[in-house]
């Protein structure tokens, strides 16, 4: 066996309800839940596991102001520093105008900053073999996947919670990392 | 999961699992198309063949093939454009301002308005490409330092913005789609029969697995993606309007144009999305998931900012009478009653007078007549950017300088083209992607625990009243949490 390799009990579901009663039941107990997956978002699963908001929002923030403070050198250094054009006696440097042009790439690097952040967050990119703990969560079944710790975990418990929650099959799985 | 009023239908019909919305909405694209899709498919790519031979005899001969004149500079090329822009504008508003408005019936429709979106906004680009006259010097709006003519491009100019705003809207709307179809995607991989498909949609899925740690990242930047386009989509049409609105031109020079063009924006694009709809759910078999609720709801949208700008087409007037400017109030006076006054009373009568019917419940769900009502919509929409740009630009202040334009059958078939361009990608994308978002529909239908709920519950009304000394069961009725 692979040192990296984790042994997984699987709690498979036909029910949204069911499986986050199952895995706020695991988490009160105890349990390692390695991770819940599922064909769509179950509201409020995410604060049962207790994963941490993510930090995306700020990355987006960021990009954002990037994005202004890009457009807004590029706009003042073209028209004032580098290379005065008269345009009707305009003023050389009018900051009002440059407005749209920073909002829209404020938003452009927002969207493309925060996606590319998110993809590399989630590992995701063009390509990659997904591993997919049953076949069906992309469909209508929903997994609960419990970490064994060896030793530690107590496997006849784990189980009888899974199936009193709803569970519709119960199997083991190893993850590589 | 989510709770459901009692009172309210439900927005899927049919008592549909997560399975049989997996295997309904994956149907077209699992299985040999139908004549019908071979048909439409064809007749678009003949289409689309008239647009590449108008657009390359334009390039080849110039812009002298059109009925263009020293007077009436801008025509059919940006009528064209700012109609596709305008009909690329109910994508967003519906997945992006919906989701924003918590507006659950947005999702059996998003993904095919934005794929709308894209594809309009391609027909748009492809007008200010042709309309340059020298296409091979199209990159020359981006400021790129360089050594023909002045330095830099002048930012100062709303032609300028523009590139920004579509080139900006184009790619933040592809990321958005994109995004919202990658649990779809995998979902068609999970399923995948064939080794092609298995090879293509795993690739684009992006090693998917639907873990609870990517969901809630997912609804992070799904929201966000949604609150930045908002503003977006707003700017654009803004934008575009100022196009016309920072010039001299009277009938141009108004400051109405930015919230009129984005109102006429919305009400073009809906107009859209119902003449593609109403056909779709019939085509596709859909009629379970865009159910006659769903199009009640777009003639709703449709009929609000239809008389937002109706009542913009009448403050103009008013305000070029209030102003007391002789050019302002001539250039209305002729578009109501000059050599364009049928373009003028096309418009009105499509814009403002006919979605009005959509104050009836009956006119909102015939799906007919609201396919009739939505070609109106487009025709109309079309006329009023025509009218705002011809019928200002012919008499303008020097009347020795008026005149009159034609389009030659060149640009008619450019515009006609254009249409052959959008719906030769639309069938495209009914063939290969899942034109539903299974992933989000599977969220508002009920569980299969709430299901036998009420089953139980429809069971005990059809059973009458409780008798004297019979058991009931208690604290049932409750499902979600």
């Amino acid at each position: 066996m692979d040192t990296n390799s984790k042994k997984l009990i699987l709690g498979i579901y036909d029910d949204p309800d069911h499986t986050l009663d199952a895995t706020s039941k695991l988490m009160h107990t105890g349990f390692k839940v390695f991770d819940v997956y599922s064909p769509f978002a179950i509201h409020g699963l995410d604060r049962v596991m207790g994963v941490k908001r993510s930090k995306l929002s700020l990355a987006a923030f960021m990009f954002a102001m990037t994005g202004i403070c890009c457009a807004l050198t590029l706009m003042i250094y073209a028209s004032y520093f580098d290379w005065q054009i008269n345009v009707g006696g305009k003023p050389f440097l009018h900051i009002p105008t440059y407005i749209p042009i920073t909002f829209e790439l404020g938003i452009l690097f927002t969207a493309f900053g925060m996606v590319s952040c998110f993809f590399v967050v989630n590992r995701m990119f063009w390509g990659k073999n997904a591993d997919i703990m049953d076949i069906r969560v992309t469909d209508d079944r929903f997994v609960v996947a419990v970490e064994v710790i060896e030793g530690k975990t107590n496997v006849e418990e784990l189980n009888k919670i899974l199936i009193a929650n709803g569970a519709v099959e119960v199997r083991e799985r190893m993850k590589e990392e | 999961m989510s709770y459901e009023s009692p009172i309210r239908d439900l927005l899927v019909t049919g008592g549909k699992s997560y399975t049989d919305i997996t295997t309904d909405i994956t149907r077209p694209l699992e299985n040999k198309p139908s004549k019908a899709w071979w048909i439409g498919f064809g007749i678009s790519s003949l289409v689309l063949a008239v647009w590449i031979f108008a657009t390359t005899y334009t390039m080849l001969v110039g812009l002298g093939a059109w009925g263009l004149n020293k007077t009436v500079g801008w025509a059919f090329d940006i009528t064209n454009f700012v109609f596709w822009v305008g009909i690329g504008h109910a994508g967003t508003l519906i997945s992006a301002v919906l989701l924003l408005f918590r507006q659950k019936w947005r999702m059996s429709i998003n993904r095919s308005a934005e794929a709308m979106t894209i594809f309009a906004v391609i027909c748009a680009a492809s007008f200010i490409v042709s309309h340059m006259g020298r296409p091979w010097v199209a990159y020359w709006p981006i400021p790129l330092p360089n050594a023909f003519g002045s330095l830099w491009v002048n930012f100062n100019s709303p032609l300028v913005w523009d590139v920004f705003a579509i080139s900006t809207y184009f790619s933040v709307s592809l990321v958005f789609w994109y995004v919202g179809l990658i649990p779809d995607i995998a979902t068609v991989r999970d399923r995948a029969v064939t080794k092609a498909r298995k090879f293509w949609y795993g690739f684009f899925a992006m090693g998917w697995t639907g873990s609870t740690r990517t969901w809630h990242r997912y609804e992070m930047i799904s929201l966000i993606l949604a609150g930045i386009s908002t503003p977006l989509v707003l700017s654009v049409h803004s934008i575009v309007s100022m196009d016309f609105a920072t010039s001299l031109v009277p009938g141009w020079h108004t400051t109405i144009f930015p919230p009129y063009f984005v109102a006429g924006a919305i009400f073009s694009g809906f107009g859209m999305v119902l003449t593609l709809l109403v056909i779709g759910r019939e085509v596709l078999n859909q009629k379970d998931y865009i159910t006659v609720e769903h199009l009640d709801a777009m003639c709703r949208v449709v009929m609000v900012t239809g008389t937002m700008v109706g009542i913009a087409y009448i403050t103009e007037f008013f305000v070029a009478a209030y102003s007391g400017v002789e050019y302002e109030q001539y250039a209305f006076i002729n578009r109501a009653t000059g050599p364009y006054w049928w373009a003028y009373w096309t418009m009105m009568s499509c814009n403002l007078i006919a979605p009005q019917v959509f104050w009836f419940r009956w006119a909102r769900t015939t799906p007919w007549f609201i396919f009739i009502l939505s070609i109106i919509v487009n025709i109309g929409m079309w006329f009023e950017r025509f009218v705002i740009i011809v019928t200002s630009l012919h008499r303008d202040f020097l009347p020795s300088s008026w005149s009159m334009y034609t389009p030659t059958i060149v640009e008619v078939s450019i515009l006609i083209g254009s249409f052959g361009l959008f719906f030769f990608f639309y069938f495209l994308f009914c063939r290969y992607l899942p034109t539903i978002n299974m992933a989000e529909l599977k969220s508002i239908v009920l569980t299969p625990h709430a299901k036998e709920l009420q089953k139980k519950y429809t069971d005990m009304l059809e059973k009458g009243p409780v008798k004297q000394g019979e058991k009931v069961e208690k604290g049932e009725m409750t499902h979600g949490h």
